[in-house]
């Protein structure tokens, strides 16, 4: 469980989620970066760039 | 073997490629590139002790560039800094194909827009303008007619990034409502998937149908040319079947279908969770074996868990 950075609500997290995750948060919808799992801490998951891609 | 994945998001790729690595023993060294400073003679501690780096960076600028240290600092890295450079580009990645005689759409580039205009006229409408760099089908025009090139020009010349005066103008091909995107090692397929989808552009990002595609022996030749047109390594190959009635309910293409395929665009950070979901192939299983058999040669000697 973590807390969402956008409306602070609870974040429920899988146990096996990797650091660099991206989660959305079920209450407010924002997109969530898991930044480091021990403990976990969420911030708000950057904005998509014109050079993403494969 | 130590292998070291270089990211800044990990999607389902990534995680499958974490998950088959870890269960076979071997170690894996994250590096969220955003956390790195590269020196341009010593590399990142991160860096000691890998055998091989995997570059799964999301955005193509850090790809081309950590790729480049990575080489630098003596480090395998998959795919070579210079495959990357061929298939980030779309005009050097039409370069290479054209130049190994592969098939592939016509292509014209431009640097003004009176220029551009000449060429979208010549090509007939409807045509297709493209960024060089771009991935999952964005800022793709396909030209209707004179008045939506002038406009998709004028916006791209005033807007865009300086990227966006480079005008990639390609001919329109009449595919038969889907493309076929092959995962392939070193020129040699993994699997094959067709995606399909009413609107023209047929990414899986879009949202395109994806069924399993059975290649066929031109196929395969062509996948093995194009991945030796742009250096080889773990690439996505994007063909369209030329010459085809449109048929999205067939997923095999057979002898009666068709007779060629043309390859438009090499990728170099594929991304395959929708192949692996679609083929009964175990995608990242065979991603680490090629990978543990590059690491091997490289390190001339017998990769072996730790």
């Amino acid at each position: 469980m973590a807390e969402c950075v956008e409306c602070g609500a609870d974040v429920d997290l899988h146990d096996d989620l990797e650091a660099g995750e991206i989660v959305d948060c079920t209450t407010c919808g924002a997109e969530l970066e898991l930044t480091d799992t021990n403990p976990p801490v969420l911030q708000k998951a950057p904005e998509l760039e014109e050079d993403w891609g494969e | 073997m130590n292998v070291g994945m270089l990211y800044s998001r990990i999607r389902k790729d990534e995680k499958l490629l974490l998950s088959e690595l870890r269960d076979r023993g071997h170690e894996v060294t994250k590096i969220d590139v955003r956390k790195q400073r590269f020196d341009i003679e010593d590399a990142p501690e991160k860096f000691e002790g890998l055998d091989v780096v995997l570059d799964r960076c999301l955005a193509t600028s850090r790809s081309l560039y950590v790729t480049r240290f990575a080489g630098a600092y003596g480090v395998p890295v998959v795919n070579s800094p210079d495959t990357a450079e061929v298939c980030a580009d779309k005009v050097k990645n039409s370069l290479a194909l054209k130049g190994a005689g592969i098939p592939t759409p016509n292509t014209d580039v431009a640097f003004t827009k009176d220029a551009a205009m000449e060429t979208i006229e010549e090509f007939g409408y409807p045509c297709v303008l493209k960024p060089v760099i771009g991935s999952w089908g964005r800022l793709m025009a396909k030209i209707d007619g004179r008045s939506a090139a002038e406009a998709i020009l004028e916006h791209k010349a005033t807007l865009g990034h300086y990227e966006h005066k480079v005008f990639y103008v390609q001919e329109f091909v009449e595919k038969p409502g889907r493309d076929i995107r092959v995962l392939a090692t070193d020129g040699e397929p993994v699997a094959a998937m067709a995606r399909s989808s009413d609107h023209w552009l047929t990414n899986a990002a879009k949202g395109a149908e994806t069924a399993e595609f059975e290649l066929d022996d031109e196929a395969r030749a062509l996948v093995e040319r194009a991945s030796d047109a742009v250096g080889g390594g773990l690439l996505g190959v994007d063909l369209m079947e030329t010459g085809v009635d449109e048929d999205p309910s067939s997923a095999r293409r057979t002898e009666s279908d068709g007779d060629s395929y043309t390859v438009h665009e090499v990728n170099h950070t594929v991304e395959f969770k929708t192949l692996n979901d679609t083929t009964d192939v175990d995608v990242p299983g065979a991603v680490v074996d090629w990978l543990e058999a590059r690491a091997e040669r490289a390190q001339g000697k017998e990769v072996t868990a730790r």
